[in-house]
């Protein structure tokens, strides 16, 4: 909230029955090229974590905006039930551009955004576009790559471990390319997976992080929303990843790196776009090449001559020069699912639902 | 100065009413010192919390959306609580009847006329089996009901992220682990297009006005009250005691397993991992609140709802972090139950020990 907004609302407070005037009271204190942007979080804005690095891109309209824009943000929605009233709320009271920021706002989007034709949706995570409704998501696998690389030229027992969230494709697809950033490095390292069910649950991420470490993995990458699995490695002296924003913070000096999302672009160009009168849906799909994902900083004890060579595959994979998906690649079961010379194609990164060989772990 | 906690010889007929003023008084009082402490004009906040979310036609329709599944469950519910019967698990059942609604919405081969009221069936008759088997076990083999209704409700979460995860996975969903969504037969009609109320509260009312009639008209509802209050004296008079667990456990398995059947057929159209915002366990509450009465669950599930809307309403006007609302949503609800507790008990100043 802006804090035009806060001095407005308390002008009108004096009593309650002059604040039950104010319902419309926004529209016209502002003139008209004020921007009104709503942006729906998932979970409430912490330190590190996933809708932290959207508050950053929030942050990024405001700051590229001034007072030219009005923001409203509503933390903690997760239930499809409630995000499809909080976007028909947010709709109905004048914003012109809407943000989603989880694939559970999907759904209710897709229902509300045919009722507002003149309002821009943009939703992170999502799959399905309409003519008011766009999409943008991140290329993890090119972070775990990189990350995974770091993994493989540090790991002692060629064992790495990773926690995830859900065993949705886009948890699944990043955790395959972790091991195959770290295979890229030591053929015959193995990974063990486990998967929380849950994007907040320390407790339960605690216990994954002990088990996997108990299992003999010396490298620990946590998808979820905590720093849990980097913590907890740390404290149990294993190397760790961080997710999402870098959480070297928390790792006792272990985080090898943290693949970071920076979604300053995602955010800011649709505004100005809105304001220009020149949105349009799009399908935007980037990584390390447009800065969207972005490895955090090196640990200081890899040596310089890898952390060099980590620097020049960052480099390449946004070049395009290497592929993390490129063949050849076996299933868990040793069946080829890419043959060697060609790539995954990008539906099937998007649709990952199996695990490469050398994951240990079921999916699902 | 010492105090203590003595019971009322009879429950206080005057607290029985100002319970529930006081506790407003108070909740106004300390939310207000609270808003204002942390720099939030307190006025404006409790208009935004209170008046605002329901000061629109989608308002009401959303403040009634959310309530029903409230109040259809609370009203389950307290048919067991009355009768001691204490069914935690009514987040599972609501799970259970939400997955053999959408299975039945999806897979099976029905006219469409009869689609949504096979549905329905299959919704409460998945929430009463799931129900079914503590009652079963508490009736037979004495198992506490707390622990395997609160069990089976992670059992129900598990199943249904299996079936999402696996064999009902959307097709065309890019494997993301969610359904298909349902086809418009297997929804709920809505009373009009521009609002997300649905027909299925017709069945809340339905539920409030026949809990009424079983509990305070009715010689099983007695009956129930009677073993919840005094087992042995229930017993001497030959009322036996396995069929209040299997009424109590019943009751809220068919109401929750209904709740489950209007979240699928109505707000969410498909099933995902996670598909109740914790309306079985919000329903507990509400049931107390209500004082395990009928109307008196119609209003406190009206409140719950309202808090969460008002919740988000705050969020929007004012830009406060939600975790403040939900501090301030617990400042009510400790008000209202401490309150309710001075119904039945005071407090004495005794001398020091």
């Amino acid at each position: 909230m802006t804090d035009t907004t806060r001095r407005d609302f308390l002008k009108y407070s004096g009593a309650l029955g002059a604040a039950a005037a104010t319902g419309g009271f926004a529209g016209l204190a502002h003139a008209q090229e004020v921007l009104k942007v709503g942006v729906v979080y998932v979970s409430p804005v912490a330190d590190i974590g996933w809708t932290k690095q959207h508050s950053l891109g929030a942050q990024a309209i405001k700051d590229a905006f001034g007072d030219k824009v009005e923001m409203t943000i509503i933390d903690n929605i997760f239930m499809p039930q409630d995000a499809e009233r909080v976007f028909t709320q947010l709709a109905s009271s004048g914003n012109k551009l809407i943000f989603g920021t989880s694939f559970s706002h999907g759904t209710p989007m897709q229902k509300v955004a045919p009722r507002f034709p003149d309002i821009a949706f943009e939703h992170c995570s999502g799959i399905v576009h309409l003519a008011n409704l766009g999409t943008f998501e991140a290329k993890y696998y090119e972070g775990t790559f990189v990350a995974g690389a770091a993994a493989g030229h540090m790991t002692k027992s060629g064992k790495i471990g990773f926690i995830g969230g859900f065993p949705i494709p886009d948890i699944v697809g990043p955790a395959n390319a972790l091991l195959l950033g770290a295979q890229s490095v030591r053929p015959d390292t193995t990974c063990n997976v486990v998967f929380l069910n849950s994007w907040f649950d320390p407790g339960k991420e605690k216990e994954a992080a002990n088990t996997l470490l108990s299992q003999g993995c010396d490298v620990i990458c946590s998808m979820t929303d905590t720093a849990t699995g980097v913590q907890t490695a740390g404290e149990g002296g294993a190397w760790s990843i961080g997710y999402a924003s870098d959480m070297a913070a928390f790792g006792s000096g272990k985080q090898l790196t943290a693949f970071t999302l920076d979604w300053s672009r995602d955010y800011v160009e649709p505004a100005k776009a809105v304001a220009a009168g020149t949105w349009k849906p799009e399908v935007r799909w980037d990584g390390l090449a447009a800065g969207i994902v972005k490895m955090a900083p090196y640990n200081e004890q890899i040596p310089a001559d890898v952390v060099a060579k980590l620097k020049q595959l960052e480099t390449d994979i946004g070049s395009g020069k290497v592929h993390p998906y490129a063949g050849e690649l076996k299933d868990q079961d040793g069946n080829v699912k890419v043959a060697a010379g060609s790539v995954l194609a990008d539906p099937d990164i998007r649709g990952m639902n199996w695990f490469v060989a050398g994951m240990i772990g079921k999916l699902a | 100065m010492h105090f203590t906690i003595e019971q009322r010889p009879q429950p206080s007929a005057a607290m029985r009413v100002a319970a529930p003023i006081i506790a407003t008084l108070l909740t106004l009082a300390v939310g207000s010192a609270f808003f204002a402490a942390l720099g939030y004009a307190p006025l404006a906040a409790l208009h935004a919390f209170f008046i605002q979310p329901l000061s629109s036609a989608n308002g009401l329709s959303e403040w009634l959306l959310k309530a029903s599944p409230l109040i259809l469950i609370g009203c389950g519910l307290a048919v067991g609580f009355r009768g001691n019967v204490w069914n935690i698990g009514a987040e599972g059942q609501l799970i259970a009847g939400a997955i053999a609604a959408t299975g039945v919405g999806l897979y099976w081969p029905a006219p469409d006329a009869l689609l949504l009221p096979l549905m329905i069936l299959a919704g409460i008759v998945a929430g009463m089996a799931w129900a079914a088997v503590p009652a079963f076990l508490r009736a037979r083999m004495n198992t506490n009901e707390v622990l395997v209704t609160l069990m089976l409700t992670y059992v129900a979460t598990l199943l249904l992220s299996w079936l999402v995860h696996g064999p009902w996975r959307d097709p065309a969903g890019f494997n993301y682990p969610q359904t298909a969504l349902l086809p418009p037969a297997a929804m709920f009609s809505y009373f009009d297009p521009a609002y997300r109320l649905n027909t299925s509260i017709v069945a809340t009312v339905i539920a409030v006005v026949a809990m009424w009639l079983f509990t305070d008209r009715s010689f099983l509802g007695y009956k129930m009250s009677v073993s919840g209050a005094a087992p042995l004296a229930a017993r001497y008079a030959g009322f036996r005691e396995s069929s209040a667990i299997w009424i109590g456990l019943l009751a809220g398995g068919a109401a929750a397993g209904f709740a489950g059947v209007a979240e699928a057929a109505g707000p969410l159209g498909q099933l995902s991992p996670q598909i109740s915002p914790g309306y079985g366990f919000a329903a507990i509450i509400v049931a107390f609140i209500g004082r395990l009465n009928a109307f008196g669950i119609v209003l406190g599930g009206l409140l719950m709802s309202l808090l969460f809307l008002g919740g988000e309403q705050v969020q929007m006007t004012l830009g406060l972090p939600s975790a403040l609302t939900r501090i301030f949503q617990g400042i009510l609800l400790f008000f209202l139950l401490a309150c309710d507790f001075f119904i039945f008990y005071r407090l004495r100043r005794s001398g020091g020990h």
